[in-house]
């Protein structure tokens, strides 16, 4: 279940845990806590939603509520997960 | 070996270790009961009500983790047996030895709360885990479950908090629980004390074997069967008791670094290396055996627990089955985003149009006390004009864009602006847009610097490059500023849709330039991510007024000094060299020398100039207008034809960025060559737009 939810992720279009929890069959709570696991294990990546340049701009706090978001990437151990993963049923 | 180091720790200096040494030599009466559970699912108050005042709290041996013990004595109606002995009286006493194991998610070795459980269970083999689960959310417990399943111990399962699961319309049924995991389920409120009878006749039961228990683990998949297989028969005459040669191989198959280093320890070299083999072209097994896992998990939660429909589970499904809807929740943005500039300009406007006469009426007032103490023209002209008639006139679109803060602010706490996202890129994957380019973007909106900055988020080199050229299209908040004070001055009441029709034209005009690039720039690899979506919940006035200080204040800071300056900048540029008459100033040369070009737009020479300030920054555009014009809301909607006044908005809209973005802009991308090409397509593109609504507008209109 965890490999059909990297490939999901890995389909490129942005996803909500709630639309990953329709497409694999299974509650937002346990989408949630694979992608925990996930990343924990290095196949996601927590992104940094904001760039680290804030501090030039005056007008900063503008996008301070944007901090809150909690983004993942698919990371490099992740993407060859899904190649080895193709590789072995193919 | 890998037993007597890891014991070691057990038989550490700790009271409570001997005392559940003790406890297991008096053997008959006394059953150690280990409670584990993730954090919050109510173990600590199971324990707390089974122990009472009899606790002994400490640490566990040599961890700051810490570690509760406790006692309950039980005085059960039935008879029990215990390790196949026989029936016995009426009733039976029994002590319990209560542990209170760590709160953990899982059994991996990632934490010492982690570690500590299941070594705990490992060494002491408890006479029964009882696992607790939250019934609201059971799914989160059960991979917990699936775990303590693979240890040596038996387990029964406390379903705690039926009351709230009840509550959010979560059935649950711990009978059918109960036959698919095929070990005791007993539900529980532990605050109320409901279900504590049960739990305990359960404990006995499981140890006294007199309950069929015979739990249903997750299976491992085919595809590691065979290598599970090898690992066993490779450990198997290294790993004795109390681990178990099985947990061990699939412990290291998931690649649990704690086994490995015990193993490690364990083996022979030639051992090792063919373990090493094993384990690299297995590396991502964790994959296949956590994911059986949470197939177990879902297949158990799909036999017992009933959920409501998706669609009425609450206000967040409710609302999200629409926000996030690909049509309907584009819809429903635009339709909010008209709303707030709307409401922005309804409420605004008026304010605006009464501090603009406070100014103005300060500026007199000021003007005429210093000609009274005889201060030099000069100096009362630079008061004035400079500083008030600019910096001062900047300051009076408080009110704007305290409400535009506010609302936005409002929208944030609300947990729509994450919708809003989530749609937005829906839309640029639409146009075949980088999906990641979006969070910069969306920054963009209150400052162009952290957008362009922002794109470091991106990896690939060519979706940055094009994400950092259009991001100045995403109106920042300053811009958004200006365009709401020119549009209320030009188009009075219906200054909010035409201000919302700007914002649509920008990123109308962004998707349809990244069609265009992505055209000619090689397709990169695909852009994934997960987004979060918060739930909704009722907005804090707090969260609101700190976001709308926050934001006034740094507007303010920006007013007092970079606007400052280049208002008595544009000031000096208008009175210098004829000593007041502006028709004579350099600034007029400059604007003269465009004139050419603003007569194509119908534009007469200031707004021009007022354009070229705003290249230092946005708002720069309102004081060059206050410097030059006094009241420059009466003078621009008199002097400019409607066509004129449109085409004004489109090139303020679509005009080169700050100078500050353009810094971004080359530190950025490193190249002098892509920032003159993203600030000169800015440039052709707002000239062009410009000249090209007032032509047509002048055409349809007549001028």
């Amino acid at each position: 279940m965890l490999q059909q939810l990297l490939v999901l992720i890995a389909e490129g279009e942005v996803r909500t845990q709630r639309g990953l929890a329709e497409a694999l069959g299974v509650s937002e709570a346990l989408v949630l806590q694979m992608i925990d696991q996930l990343t924990s294990q290095g196949y996601l990546a927590m992104a940094d939603s904001c760039g680290s340049g804030c501090e030039g701009c005056g007008l900063a706090a503008a996008c301070g509520a944007q901090h809150h978001l909690r983004l993942w990437t698919l990371a490099e151990k992740g993407r060859r997960a899904i190649l080895n993963g193709n590789q072995g049923t193919s | 070996m890998l037993h007597h180091r890891h014991h070691r720790d057990y038989e550490a200096t700790d009271t409570s270790a001997v005392e559940l040494r003790q406890a297991r030599s008096t053997g008959e009466g006394t059953l150690v009961v280990a409670l584990a559970g993730q954090p919050n699912v109510g173990k600590s108050t199971i324990f707390n009500m089974l122990t009472g005042l009899n606790q002994h709290v400490g640490n566990w041996p040599g961890k700051t983790v810490e570690r509760k013990v406790g006692r309950h004595h039980y005085r059960h109606p039935h008879p029990y047996t215990r390790d196949s002995g026989e029936p016995e009286q009426a009733h039976h006493d029994v002590d319990l030895l209560l542990v209170d194991l760590p709160g953990t998610y899982s059994l991996t070795a990632a934490s010492e709360e982690e570690r500590i459980t299941r070594d705990f269970i490992i060494h002491e083999h408890p006479d029964v885990v009882v696992a607790i689960v939250d019934a609201a959310i059971p799914e989160r417990s059960l991979y917990l479950l699936s775990e303590l399943l693979l240890l040596p111990a038996p387990v029964v399962l406390v379903l705690n908090m039926m009351d709230v699961a009840e509550q959010e319309g979560v059935q649950i049924e711990p009978h059918v629980l109960e036959a698919a995991l095929g070990l005791p389920v007993i539900p529980m409120v532990a605050t109320r004390s409901e279900g504590v009878r049960k739990l305990l006749e359960a404990v006995l039961a499981v140890a006294g074997h007199t309950y069929p228990y015979e739990p249903r683990r997750p299976t491992i998949l085919p595809a590691h069967r065979e290598v599970l297989t090898n690992l066993i028969a490779l450990l198997a005459s290294y790993v004795h008791e109390p681990y178990q040669v099985d947990w061990v191989a699939l412990k290291l198959l998931e690649g649990d670094d704690e086994v490995h280093a015990m193993v490690e320890d364990l083996v022979p070299q030639p051992v090792s290396a063919a373990l090493h083999d094993v384990l690299h072209r297995h590396e991502d097994a964790i994959l296949d055996i956590a994911g059986a896992r949470y197939e177990w998990v879902s297949r158990m939660i799909r036999a017992a627990v009933l959920r409501p429909r998706v669609g009425q589970v609450g206000l967040t499904s409710r609302l999200d089955a629409v926000f996030t809807h690909p049509l309907w929740g584009t819809l429903v943005l635009l339709a909010i985003l008209a709303g707030v500039f709307v409401l922005t300009y309804a409420v605004g406007n008026p304010l605006q149009g009464w501090l603009d006469g406070l100014v103005l009426a300060i500026a007199e007032g000021a003007g005429r006390w210093l000609g009274q103490v005889g201060a030099p023209a000069w100096f009362s002209a630079l008061v004035t004009d400079g500083v008030l008639g600019g910096a001062g006139m900047v300051v009076t679109f408080l009110p704007i864009l305290t409400i535009f803060f506010v609302t936005l602010g409002f929208l944030e706490d609300t947990g729509y602006m994450a919708r809003a996202a989530f749609v937005t890129d829906r839309v640029m994957h639409a146009f075949g847009l980088h999906g990641k380019s979006f969070m910069p973007l969306l920054l963009g909106f209150g400052c162009n610097v952290p957008a362009v900055l922002g794109t470091r988020i991106l990896d690939s080199g060519r979706a940055r490059l094009l994400t950092i050229l259009l991001a100045p299209l995403v109106p920042c908040a300053a811009r958004l500023a200006v365009t709401a004070i020119l549009g209320s001055a030009l188009f009075g009441e219906a200054a909010g849709i035409v201000v919302w029709s700007m914002v649509a034209m920008n990123l109308l005009v962004l998707v349809g330039l990244g069609m265009l690039f992505n055209r000619f720039l090689k397709k990169s690899e695909d852009s994934v991510f997960i987004m979060e979506l918060p739930l909704y919940h009722l907005p804090n006035a707090r969260t609101i007024g700190l976001y709308v200080w926050r934001n006034v204040v740094a507007f303010l800071q920006k007013a007092g000094s970079v606007i400052l300056v280049a208002s008595v900048i544009v000031w000096l540029l208008s009175y210098l060299p004829a000593g007041g008459d502006v028709t004579q100033s350099y600034m007029a040369a400059i604007g003269r020398a465009l004139e050419p070009f603003g007569r194509l737009m119908g534009l007469p020479w200031p707004v021009l100039v007022a354009l070229l300030t705003s290249f230092v920054a946005k708002e720069n555009t309102i004081a060059t207008l206050g410097v030059l014009y006094g009241d420059f809301r009466g003078a621009l909607s008199t002097t400019l034809s409607g066509p004129a006044a449109l085409a004004l908005l489109v090139v303020q809209m679509l005009f080169v960025p700050c100078v500050a973005t353009v810094a971004a802009m080359k530190q950025e991308t490193g190249s002098w060559k892509w920032t003159a090409v993203g600030v000169g397509l800015l440039l052709v593109l707002s000239l062009g737009a410009g000249i090209l609504v007032y032509q047509v507008g002048t055409a349809v209109v007549g001028g």
